[in-house]
């Protein structure tokens, strides 16, 4: 719970004659909006702190002497507040004027013609002349690799520092202060693609434009296809830009939401050229009958997972699906304890909190949603972050309040140590209770490399302080001891005022883990979806027939926020879909989408039909976008193991890791994120415990593949552990059933 | 239902104030139109008419009033403001085109025969790679011209659209002003172009240098 909201108490307001209800804690703009009141505004983007510097949305209070900024005042019990007046008007008209000096007369061949708020309010407001001037100045237009800045176009709102600064959380952008020389500088130069696409896309004039799409296509002419992001499990609503089947851009309801690089940017990974390969087809029937497994990558909407189950229901397959597998059964565990088949966090709450522990997962790079929230509650709150992980991560070091290091593999050890430091002072059943007192607490923390006195300092840190969110990522779901880590996990989730977010470890992995019976091993010959088989059914255009990508069906996915959500067709698919091969098999369906209403009610799904599922956000920016899930009760059954012996992770050990918004298989096949060369990162220690040095090329094996890499020293990284990439693997990157961490054994 | 219908009287009381021709009376029978159609043959008047014949065809034939059009090879000018086949304009200072790819004639064409496609060029300009106009759609309506705020692209008097294949006119280059006759570059006083009192029309701006 947010604590403002606590101490919030209920007035009336009267705006423009309107009696609206609102609380203390609510702006007067807010309040006005969410009434339906228009007050105009230039600056303000609501999913930021007030900006402040546009000065558009002054209104007048009854008994205040002067404007007040609506977007910065709280209201007072009682106020009776005026949006629209001549005089109001006069001082907007004036400050439109200000924003028009020597603002280019080029909307011909602007960019944000169309949809552009310098034009809109400057129409508003009737300006048709100018009276005010200033010397103009040479502004040359400035690259900075994903989208394109000209200073001469840019109104200096700020927007785009604010995002950079509080959603993304990099401080890519700052200000150059200087009156009219004033200007937006990038200070980041790499990994930036994130906050300089959000920034565009706040940016209210065509100062941030995209540098690929620049030029290309005028605003109106594109079709917006509403849709989910199909990079990760976040889901993020985002508008396919469509123009003639093609796909020119990503744009989202930015005012509320925000998108990652990858989510903005990798957009063309379409399987294009495909037609109705009737042979292929009849083969991939052919495998089917013969087949005893199936195996899937979770990049899959939710309809065709139900179509996967019932075939398994109606030809005993095997169905295996290696990303979303270890997080179905964490999950169940998890459940098993807390006593709901769901974790209690979403994104919002995580923004909302005041303390947030992320445990076993390099946040910044497996979840970049996550990260902004967490940022978003940094910045906001002041919230305390504490890191735990066995790698330090330099780019999260600005919201990070404590890092605690563990060592790789003792991360049950390490959840039993949080587990007893959370649940101190909980009233707790008897068996738990007797369980923490039983931990060998000086042996767990001599093993695990856990100080007592870091987790005290943590403890106390949260004093005082409520909301708050413990963040798990995906190095537990795949470890040895998972059902054990989920368990404690669950009691934390149960007893103490934490709520837990269980980070899915890839798209949709989520809603395969509540629709499918997932198996482990595989049988002798797979059908692979997406995934490696004998007979394969690909996206990627590779495999034995083609299949469609993630933006070339209609379905749903299932988030992290624990909503299901509708995606849409962007661009056109000629070849057969999964649904096909299904009715072949005696599956009757007309189309994917007549399983929308029949996801398992028990697992927490609706009998909604797909084309009920609404999409986008109402006017004081609440979502409205497909359902949430129910979280079902379980019987909990408490029954906790003996911690096991930590394994001893000596030596080099990597770690499985993409980097820099990079997610899989789909973000390779873009334009904009395509990497010719990946490198296998470490620090200066990992490569004299690996005997190699910077630039040498290495073979290993993970996973059953064979990897060669160039080795690449990383000064950011320290100890033992190299990072290594699998995202050009194509359909082997869904291989990824084993735990994060493991030994590096270099090939000869 | 009982409906009462009304008759109005529809002609008018008013005299109408003709002027009648004299023409005299027409011959009723034969005898009499046998010679008048002999006195109008061999009058004086029959004589008059070939002399003017002959004199103008002396005229044409040897003091060089030739009134014929020698089409296709020479050609009638026609009004600015006629709608054919477009050209597309230059500046004259500089010779690039003048076109800027705001995509304006693209979006208004009723009949949907423009696509054009832009990019950023090195310069970090706009820049127009793909241009053409499907004439085999065309209704020549003109308001690409009037939309178009840099008259680049105008009506022309080109209204041949013969051709062995549809593609001829219809490329960027082909409408462009060839660079050599830059100079022959006529301004467009069509639809669309500045209007006569367009000097009149334009609001001071402050400047301050």
């Amino acid at each position: 719970m947010d604590i403002r909201e606590n101490r919030a108490q209920k007035i009336n307001v009267t705006i423009d004659g309107k009696v609206c209800e609102a609380t203390t804690d609510d702006t007067i703009l807010r309040i006005a909006r969410k009434n339906g009141v228009y007050i105009p505004t230039m600056c303000y983007l609501s999913k930021v702190e007030p900006i402040a510097s546009c000065r558009m949305c002054v209104v007048e209070v009854e008994g205040v002497e002067g404007a007040i900024l609506s977007c910065q005042a709280r209201a007072t019990d009682g106020a009776v507040i005026t949006t629209k007046s001549s005089n109001l008007h006069k001082q907007r008209q004036n400050i439109m004027k200000l924003y028009n000096v020597n603002h280019p007369l080029e909307c011909g061949v602007c960019d944000k013609s169309g949809e552009c708020d310098l034009q809109n309010k400057t129409l508003e407001f009737g300006v048709n002349t100018q009276s005010f001037t200033a010397k103009d100045m040479s502004r040359p237009v400035e690259n900075w690799g994903f989208v394109s800045y000209d200073p001469a176009l840019c109104i200096m709102c700020e927007k785009c520092v604010r995002v950079a600064n509080e959603i993304t959380g990099n401080e890519a952008l700052q200000i150059s202060t200087g009156g009219y020389k004033s200007s937006i500088v990038n200070v980041k130069k790499d990994f930036n693609d994130a906050s300089l696409g959000e920034s565009a896309a706040v940016c209210p004039v065509g100062a941030l434009v995209s540098t690929d799409f620049k030029y290309t296509s005028n605003s109106w002419e594109l079709d917006k296809i509403p849709a989910t992001c199909a990079h990760c499990s976040s889901g993020c609503s985002l508008y396919y830009e469509v123009k003639n089947d093609k796909i020119y851009r990503v744009t989202n309801d930015f005012e509320f939401r925000s998108l990652c690089g990858a989510g903005r940017f990798g957009f063309d990974f379409a399987n294009e050229n495909t037609s109705k390969d009737n042979e292929a087809f009849h083969k991939a029937i052919t495998a089917f009958r013969e087949a005893d497994t199936i195996t899937f990558s979770s990049h899959i909407t939710n309809e065709e997972a139900l179509i996967l189950q019932k075939l398994k229901e109606k030809y005993n397959y095997r169905l295996v699906c290696d990303e979303a597998y270890g997080y179905q059964q964490f999950l169940k565990a998890f459940g098993s304890v807390s006593g709901e088949s769901l974790y209690g966090a979403n994104l919002e709450s995580l923004s909302n909190s005041k303390g947030i522990i992320v445990l076993g997962g390099r946040i910044n790079d497996d979840n970049p949603m996550v990260k902004y929230h967490i940022t978003m509650a940094s910045k906001r709150n002041r919230a305390r972050v504490a890191y735990m992980h066995p790698i330090e991560d330099s780019n999260i070091s600005n919201i990070v309040t404590q890092f605690i290091k563990y060592e790789v593999g003792s991360e049950e050890g390490v959840a039993a140590l949080l587990a007893n430091a959370l649940l101190q002072d909980k009233e707790l059943p008897q068996g738990l209770r007797d369980f923490l007192n039983d931990l060998d607490i000086g042996n767990i923390s001599a093993e695990s490399n856990i100080g007592e006195e870091e987790l005290a300092a943590l403890v106390q840190s949260l004093d005082k302080k409520e909301g708050f969110t413990l963040v798990i990522g995906s190095d537990l779901y795949n470890h040895p001891r998972a059902v054990q880590i989920a368990k404690l996990i669950g009691a934390i989730q149960k007893y103490s005022s934490f709520d837990v977010l269980l980070v899915p470890p890839f798209t949709n992995a989520l809603g395969v883990a509540l629709i499918c019976t997932l198996d482990e091993k595989v049988g002798n010959y797979t059908v692979g979806y997406n995934a490696v088989g004998d007979f394969e059914l690909s996206c990627l255009g590779e495999g034995d027939l083609d299949m469609p990508a993630l933006n070339q069906q209609e379905g749903t996915f299932t988030t992290i926020d624990k909503r299901v959500v509708p995606t849409n067709v962007a661009s056109s698919y000629n070849g057969y879909v999964l649904n096909d091969i299904a009715n072949a098999l005696d599956l009757k369906s007309i189309y994917t989408i007549d399983y929308t209403s029949k996801l398992p009610v028990k697992a927490g799904f609706k009998a909604m039909a797909f084309d009920e599922l609404p999409f986008g956000f109402d006017i004081a920016g609440v979502e409205h976008r497909g359902y949430l899930l129910v979280s079902k009760p379980i019987k909990a059954i408490e029954i906790f193991e003996e911690i096991e012996e930590i394994p001893a992770y000596d030596g080099a050990i990597i770690y499985r890791c993409n980097l820099n918004g990079q997610f899989g298989m789909l973000s390779n096949r873009t334009k904009a994120l395509k990497q010719d060369e990946i490198y296998l990162k470490g620090s200066v220690q990992f490569a004299i415990v690996s005997k190699i040095s910077d630039g040498d090329e290495v073979e290993y094996i993970v996973d059953g593949i064979k990897y060669k890499r160039i080795f690449k020293l990383d000064s950011s990284l320290k100890g033992t552990i190299a990072l290594h990439q699998n995202y050009d693997m194509g359909l082997s990157s869904t291989l990824v059933s084993s735990y994060r961490f493991s030994h590096l054994t270099l090939e000869q | 239902m009982h409906e009462e219908i009304i008759h109005t009287n529809n002609t008018s009381k008013e005299k109408q104030n003709y002027t009648m021709l004299e023409l005299g009376s027409t011959p009723a029978y034969g005898w009499p139109a046998f010679k008048q159609v002999v006195k109008r043959s061999l009058s004086r008047e029959l004589f008059v008419g070939l002399w003017l014949t002959i004199k103008e065809m002396g005229k044409t034939l040897f003091l060089g009033g030739k009134h014929t059009t020698q089409y296709p090879f020479e050609k009638l000018p026609i009004s600015p403001r006629y709608r054919a086949i477009h050209n597309m304009l230059r500046l004259l200072e500089s010779g690039h085109y003048r076109c800027i790819g705001c995509g304006l004639c693209e979006k208004i064409c009723i009949s949907n025969c423009i696509a054009m496609e832009t990019r950023y060029d090195e310069n970090q300009r706009k820049e127009v790679s793909e241009y053409t106009i499907n004439f085999g759609r065309c209704i020549y309506c003109g308001y690409c011209a009037e939309v178009c705020p840099e008259l680049a692209i105008v009506h022309g008097g080109r209204y041949e659209t013969a051709s062995e294949q549809r593609a001829s006119f219809s490329l960027f280059d082909d409408m462009l002003t060839p660079i050599d006759v830059l100079k022959q570059q006529q301004e467009f006083a069509g639809f669309g172009s500045v209007s006569p009192n367009a000097d009149a029309a334009i609001k001071k701006t402050p400047l301050a240098y």
